[in-house]
């Protein structure tokens, strides 16, 4: 087929509305992420967990670790019986089931989700402040760019995640993340996280994510752990008596 | 005995999968190797955070007691599959579909609760 045949096709497509990228209805635009979301497929069940299936891709499974990487690896799993988080943290609230919110300012975008993780994504130009005036932290440094209709977010600076969240991948502080999320429909956003670390993989680790609606949420809601009954005994957690 | 009032089911659980988790504690206490269904009337339902409880007092054919423990989501995890502070009251009767402390303890995760006339809880998911 030549190119001119392609062009006529998606004249005709987009005409019709038959083949076009988002068929009967407008191009998604950037209100269009407002609202709240979820990773696709990890929607928690009654008992805090998702159904069968649920992929937690950014968990490690499938990175490309160094020897380095495989040790962190393996100490980790060791100690996860005992082991309590207070959050995801990133990356793993880029792949979790917890709903978050993409809010976006012309100079900024923060994500938030509803354990309170908030990323500050700075999209005025800026650069990385300088290593003398950062550290890492559990959500590290990020900087972005619209590249179109695409969001490009480049963080550094994150502390090993592992130490936040006893199932996330235990990367170092060296660790580099380029995301570049896209909506491809107006109840879809779709991301390729790329993550480097000279410490801990051996080649950039690729990760596909896709976000979806989360429909039975009305709005963003936060709470602290007011009742936390989970105390370990005997190298397990156990549920604490209710008070009466 | 307690045993006579709910029926152990030996199934697999969607907890035995190995990358089971969310953003609090490890899921190895619960054996995902078990359900349990316990009916029972509730206590009291804690819609709290980082999981809300019912707590289910299970009576026995010889008309001992006892209270369950059973765990769930966060609040709001519970609130997008749409149950709400007043889903669960004190005084109703649920059969609970549990997957149980690895202890023995009388508790566990409840991944399904139904009412007394067979209704599932709180709506579909999403």
């Amino acid at each position: 087929m030549n190119a001119r045949c392609r062009i006529g096709l998606r004249v005709l497509a987009c005409a019709f509305g038959g083949l076009a990228p988002f068929a009967g209805h407008a191009q998604p635009s950037r209100a269009d992420w407002k609202g709240l979301w979820i990773g696709e497929g990890l929607t928690a069940q009654i008992s805090g967990f998702p159904g069968p299936g649920a992929n937690y891709k950014l968990l490690g499974q499938d990175a490309p670790w160094s020897a380095e990487g495989r040790a962190r690896v393996e100490a980790t799993s060791a100690r996860q019986a005992d082991s309590k988080a207070n959050g995801w943290g990133f990356p793993l609230m880029m792949n979790s089931a917890a709903p978050m919110q993409f809010l976006i300012a012309p100079d900024e975008t923060l994500i938030i989700n509803i354990y309170r993780d908030v990323r500050h994504v700075y999209t005025d130009g800026r650069a990385h402040p300088a290593e003398e005036d950062r550290w890492p932290t559990t959500w590290g440094d990020s900087v972005g760019r619209w590249e179109g209709d695409t969001l490009v977010i480049d963080t550094v600076s994150v502390r090993n995640p592992n130490r936040y969240f006893f199932s996330s991948p235990p990367l170092s502080e060296q660790a580099h993340y380029v995301e570049r999320l896209r909506m491809t429909s107006k109840d879809r956003i779709e991301s390729v996280m790329t993550i480097e670390d000279p410490v801990t993989l051996t080649a950039p680790w690729v990760v596909n994510l896709v976000y979806v609606r989360a429909t039975g949420l009305d709005r963003m809601i936060h709470d602290d752990y007011d009742n936390d009954r989970s105390e370990v005994e005997d190298g397990l957690f156990t549920i604490l008596p209710a008070e009466e | 005995m307690i045993a006579s009032r709910f029926r152990l089911v030996l199934a697999a659980s969607c907890m035995a999968a190995p990358l089971a988790v969310h953003a609090h504690h490890s899921p190895a206490m619960f054996d995902g190797t078990k359900q349990l269904t316990l009916t029972g009337t509730v206590r009291k339902f804690q819609w709290t955070n980082p999981h809300s409880y019912i707590q289910l007092v299970v009576k026995a054919e010889n008309g001992t007691e006892q209270e369950w423990s059973l765990e769930m989501g966060a609040n709001v995890y519970l609130y997008n599959l749409g149950w709400r502070p007043s889903t669960v009251k004190a005084g109703d009767t649920l059969t609970a579909t549990v997957v149980p402390l690895r202890s023995g303890k009388p508790g566990g995760l409840l991944v399904e609760a139904k009412t007394a006339d067979g209704k599932t809880l709180g709506g579909a998911p999403p």
